[in-house]
């Protein structure tokens, strides 16, 4: 479903953040990227719906390459491809509801995204999301007024508003207090396993991706040094990925 | 320790020898500017019968009531013209502040184009603006209101752009991922965001061009400050001074509502 290739970036010309990733993600499954902090993660995320340029590599969503799309290809294939943020990254004055409906703008002209002219079918799925993810009676409520693990449940719903194959998550509940941090983690995963959506999530809590991940990608320096089931993430392994200069383990690169 | 006392003293006695040379070399600007000017310092001491002048002359008596009617008009006149160059300029500094926004611009020369411009407008004073615009479209209302306009759009410009910068990349790229297009982003995202800051730019330039316009009216012989400089020149010292103190009420209550309407938004 979304296959990544030899992806290399380096934002300065001279460092590079990422030298050759390449790890696949399947439908219906949790895979979390776990790695030390500016390993590189946020860059591999941002690369696959192409918000980040990348110099060199294969991303292949669905079997066409990101990398090679013109932008209003681009634009279709983002329609797809649900994203959620650290900092929920929602329109703030503006309501719920709205936000989630900001879902379908990949879809619509132009002109009825930019005056609101929602289908009665669009205004009733995205009360539908909001309801799923417990949030109906705040459709109408400001998004500068929720908690923020509400704000990130609106994330979600907007990401779904896009009837998305994949949905990646960029630290999602970094902000978030333990209770939130549940319910958000329960709502993905029940993603992956109900509407058999590919769930991408970057994380920094160990505990979290060996509860959630169904597949464990460890990132170390711009290179992927664990890719493995869950289960095999030992305590050895997890020393090995958030070492200093850690090294690719050929053996489990590329076995998926 | 003691070394550490003699450092701190150091640095103190360097600071008071600045301050005492910029009192020394602010001082010797003012004599040397006075004398060039023939300007007399002793002057300033007859300040109380320069007041005593003006509260004889200028107070508004029985007789300057008849102008009430003309200065009302010609005040309106005047507020017209400022609201108006404001609100235009607004618009279009809206739409060049967003292509120019580094964060929002399609090419980075734009960027650079707009920002040059808009520091040249801004920095060429209102004065000047009507001056230069006199003398293709001489003494009216569509002078002030171009000089005015012109001025507001290179400050709204750059205070629009800023605007827009602090607000950041990461929304917009929020709304790209949806796969929202450039617009769609803009009066989705961008605008919903930075309305309430735009607002009261936009307020504070009318408050700031009521204030100038009266100023401009006075070259452009139109509005209120030209009243007033007909009043003067023809002596009826009652009757400009009421000029003045309406002038004031205006901007007062303009500056209040302005006020109001910004703590009515936030
Ligand atoms: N916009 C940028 N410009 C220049 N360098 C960048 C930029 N973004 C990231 N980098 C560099 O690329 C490397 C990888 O950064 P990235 O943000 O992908 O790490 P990360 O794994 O997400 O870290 P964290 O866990 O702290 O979020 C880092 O060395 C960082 O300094
Ligand atoms: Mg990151």
């Amino acid at each position: 479903m979304l296959t990544v290739n030899h992806l290399a970036k380096s934002y300065d010309g001279e460092k590079k953040s990422l030298t050759d990733v390449s790890f696949s993600v399947h439908p219906g499954e949790v895979t979390v990227i776990i790695g030390p902090s500016g390993a590189g993660k946020t860059t591999i995320l941002r690369s696959i719906n192409q918000l980040i340029r990348d110099d060199d590599g294969e991303i292949l969503f669905d079997d066409t390459d990101m990398r090679q799309l013109n932008r209003s290809q681009l634009r279709r294939a983002r329609c797809r491809i649900g994203m959620i943020f650290q900092n929920y990254n929602l329109i703030e004055p503006l309501t719920a509801i709205e936000n989630v409906l900001h879902g379908c703008l990949g879809t619509k002209s132009n002109l009825a995204g930019i005056f609101s002219l929602y289908s009665n079918r669009e205004k009733e799925t995205a009360l539908k999301l909001l309801e799923k993810v417990g949030l109906k009676d705040f459709a109408y409520q400001q998004c500068r007024n929720l908690s923020g693990g509400q704000k990130q449940r609106v994330g979600i719903a907007r990401a779904l508003m896009q009837h998305p194959k994949i949905i990646l998550c960029d630290e999602p509940i970094a902000s978030l207090d333990p209770k939130s941090t549940i319910t958000v983690m329960d709502i993905l995963r029940d993603l992956a396993i109900n509407d058999g959506i590919s769930v991408l999530i970057n994380l920094h809590q160990v505990d979290i991706a060996r509860e959630y991940a169904d597949h464990v990608i460890g990132i170390n320096n711009g290179q992927v040094v664990f890719d493995d089931r869950t289960q095999a993430l030992s305590d050895a392994a997890i020393t090995g990925i958030y070492q200093k200069g850690a090294v690719p383990e050929r053996s489990l690169v590329h076995e998926f | 320790m003691n070394s550490n006392v003699e450092e701190m003293n150091d640095f103190f006695t360097k600071k008071r020898f600045k301050l005492t040379l910029l009192i020394v070399i602010l001082g010797a600007a003012y004599i040397g500017a006075s004398m060039g000017l023939g300007f007399q310092s002793h002057s300033l001491l007859n300040i109380q019968d320069g007041i005593a002048w003006l509260i004889q002359n200028f107070i508004p008596n029985e007789a300057s009531k008849g102008y009430w009617h003309e200065i009302v008009q010609q005040l309106l006149r005047t507020f017209l013209v400022a609201v108006a160059a404001t609100s235009c300029a607004a618009v279009i500094s809206l739409f060049l502040a967003v292509i120019g926004a580094k964060t929002l611009t399609p090419a980075i020369t734009i960027s650079w184009v707009i920002r040059g411009f808009s520091s040249l407008l801004r920095n060429i004073p209102i004065v000047a603006w009507a001056m230069i615009l006199l003398f293709s479209f001489k003494q009216n209302d569509l002078t002030g209101f171009l000089a005015l306009f012109f001025m507001t759009l290179g400050f709204l410009t750059r205070a629009f752009m800023e605007t827009i910068e602090d607000f950041g990349t990461e929304k917009i790229q929020a709304l790209q991922a949806t796969g929202a297009t450039y617009l769609q982003v803009i009066f989705q995202g961008l605008l919903p965001e930075i309305a309430v800051a735009l607002m009261s730019w936009i307020l504070y330039m009318i408050e700031n061009n009521v204030r100038d316009a009266t100023l401009v009216g006075l070259l452009t012989g139109t509005g209120v400050g030209f009243i007033f400089n007909l009043y003067f020149k023809s002596l009826r010292y009652g009757a400009a001074g009421l000029v003045v103190l309406s002038v004031i009420i205006l901007v007062v209550t303009v500056e209040l509502i302005s006020n109001l309407i910004g703590r009515l938004l936030s």
